[in-house]
C-alpha cells in the first residue's frame, strides 16, 4: 500500500512538472505571438519574416504537412516532390497565420488548462479581445527540450481536420498528383 | 391533415437516415468519425446551391448585415442576439426532455423564465447566476438516439446540414412551443436567421478567401460543430497527424 501510494506521487509529480514546463513554454511563445501582431510597424516583408521565424519555431510544419496528404502519397512521392510540397505549404501556413494575425486587433491570450493525451499535450486558452472571446485549442508534442504544435482549434475547428478534407479532395480529383496540390496551394 | 404531414414527414426521415451510411473512409478519428469523405451524393446539387446562397448573401444580406453591424453599438447587438437565443429555449427544453438529459431541460426553461422576467431576453443574467447555456436541438436528439446523420445537404438560404439535422430542424418547427403559440412567427424567424448571420459573418468573411476549396471547407467546419456537441471528448478524439521527425 505504502509503495502504491510513493509510486502515484511520483507519477502525479512527474505529470505536474510535464504540465508545468508546457504551461511555461505556451505562456512565453504566446505572449511572443502577442508581441508580433501589436508591433507591425515594420515593412510587409520585414513583419512576414517574424511570422516565418515563429511558425518554424513552434510549429511540427512537417508532421502537419505530411499528415494532410497521408501516408500512402508520402511514401509513393520522390523526396523532389516532398521537399517542393514542404515549402509551399510551409509558406502556406505562415501567409494563412500572417493573414489572421493581421485582420485581429490585439487580443490577450489566456491559459487555461493543460492536459495529455497519448503524449500529446491539449492545451485549452482562451483568446479575448475588446468585444468577444473564443476558445483555442493548441495540440502540442515534445521535440527534445521544446514543444511543437501539431494543431490548432479555435472553438471546435481544427485547421487540420478542416485542411485534411480540402487538401483530400483535390488529391482524390487530380488521382493523387503532389504536383497539382501544390498548384493548387499557389493559387490561394 | 396537418399532423398526418407532420408524422408522414417523421416516418420518412428516420427510414432514410437509418439506411444512409454517414462516413465512408478508412481514415478515421479515435472516435470512429471520418471527416475525410463525408457522405455526399449529391455534391453537385449542393455545389450549385451553395454558390447561389453566396450570390444572395452578396447581393442582398450581407449589405444589411453589414449595415447593422455597423450602426448598432456593441450592447444592442449582444442584447439582440440574446433575445432570439432566449426565445428557443422553450424547444431545447422540450430537446432535453426526449434526449433524457433531465436537469439541462429543467436548467433550459429556469433560464428563458428568468431572462425573460428580467429583460425581456436581452440580458442574459441566468449564465451570470451559474445557469449557463446548453446549446441542443432535435438533431441532436435524433443523434443521440442513434440516427445516423444521412447525406450532407445544402439548403436554400439556410445552408449546410444533412438530412437528420433538417429532419429535426421540420420536427422543432412543428412542435416548438413558443413560436407556434405566438402572431407572425414568420418575422421571429427571420429575425433569427439574420441574427445567426450576423453572429457568423467574421468567420464567413474568412472563408470566402481562405480556401481553395470553400465547399469543402464550410462541409467540414459544420460536420465538426456538430461533432463537438455530440462527443464528451471532442477536442481530445480529433484526427491529429503522424509524428515525423522536424
Amino acid at each position: 500500500m505504502k509503495n502504491f501510494i510513493i509510486l502515484l506521487t511520483i507519477i502525479f509529480s512527474f505529470s505536474t512538472l510535464e504540465a508545468s514546463e508546457v504551461s511555461e513554454w505556451f505562456e512565453k511563445e504566446s505572449n511572443q505571438f502577442l508581441e508580433i501582431i501589436n508591433n507591425n510597424q515594420g515593412t510587409e516583408s520585414e513583419n512576414y519574416e517574424k511570422y516565418k521565424h515563429f511558425v518554424n519555431k513552434n510549429f511540427a510544419v512537417k508532421s502537419i504537412a505530411y499528415g494532410l496528404i497521408g501516408e500512402s502519397i508520402v511514401n509513393k512521392s520522390s523526396k523532389n516532390e516532398l521537399s517542393a510540397y514542404l515549402n509551399v505549404f510551409t509558406d502556406y501556413l505562415i501567409t494563412t497565420i500572417y493573414k489572421l494575425a493581421n485582420s485581429n486587433t490585439s487580443s490577450s491570450i489566456t491559459l487555461k488548462d493543460v492536459d495529455v493525451k497519448d503524449d500529446i499535450y491539449i492545451i485549452k486558452s482562451e483568446i479575448s479581445d475588446k468585444k468577444s472571446s473564443a476558445n483555442l485549442y493548441w495540440k502540442v508534442i515534445r521535440t527534445g527540450s521544446s514543444f511543437k504544435i501539431i494543431d490548432v482549434i479555435v472553438e471546435n475547428t481544427s485547421y487540420f481536420v478542416t485542411k485534411k478534407s480540402e487538401f483530400n479532395k483535390i488529391l482524390r480529383k487530380n488521382r493523387g498528383s503532389l504536383e497539382a496540390l501544390i498548384k493548387e496551394i499557389k493559387k490561394i | 391533415m396537418k399532423k398526418h404531414l407532420k408524422v408522414i414527414l417523421l416516418i420518412i426521415s428516420i427510414t432514410f437516415l437509418q439506411i444512409t451510411p454517414s462516413y465512408t473512409n478508412e481514415d478515421v478519428s479515435k472516435s470512429g468519425i471520418s471527416y475525410d469523405e463525408i457522405y455526399d451524393p449529391i455534391e453537385p446539387i449542393n455545389r450549385a446551391v451553395l454558390n447561389f446562397n453566396f450570390f444572395i448573401d452578396d447581393i442582398a444580406i450581407k449589405p444589411i448585415v453589414k449595415t447593422y453591424k455597423f450602426i448598432a453599438p456593441d450592447p444592442v447587438e449582444k442584447g439582440v442576439s440574446n433575445f432570439f437565443s432566449n426565445l428557443k429555449e422553450p424547444i431545447r427544453t422540450v430537446s432535453f426532455i426526449f434526449q433524457g438529459e433531465f436537469y439541462k431541460s429543467f436548467n433550459s426553461i429556469g433560464r428563458f423564465t428568468l431572462n425573460t422576467l428580467t429583460s425581456l431576453g436581452t440580458f442574459d443574467l441566468a449564465s451570470r447566476v451559474g445557469m449557463e447555456k446548453n446549446e441542443t436541438d432535435f438533431g441532436i436528439t435524433l443523434a443521440k438516439g442513434g440516427v445516423s446523420s444521412g447525406p450532407y445537404i445544402v439548403l436554400p438560404i439556410i445552408g449546410p446540414s444533412n438530412l437528420r439535422d433538417f429532419s429535426g430542424d421540420v420536427v422543432e418547427y412543428f412542435v416548438d412551443p413558443l413560436s407556434n403559440n405566438v402572431p407572425n412567427r414568420e418575422y421571429i424567424d427571420i429575425g433569427s436567421g439574420l441574427n445567426e448571420r450576423v453572429e457568423i459573418d467574421e468567420q464567413l468573411d474568412k472563408v470566402r478567401d481562405a480556401s481553395s476549396d470553400r465547399y469543402e471547407m464550410i462541409k467540414s467546419i459544420y460536420y465538426q460543430n456538430r461533432n463537438a456537441q455530440l462527443e464528451e471528448e471532442y477536442i481530445q478524439n480529433l484526427p491529429v497527424p503522424k509524428i515525423y521527425i522536424e
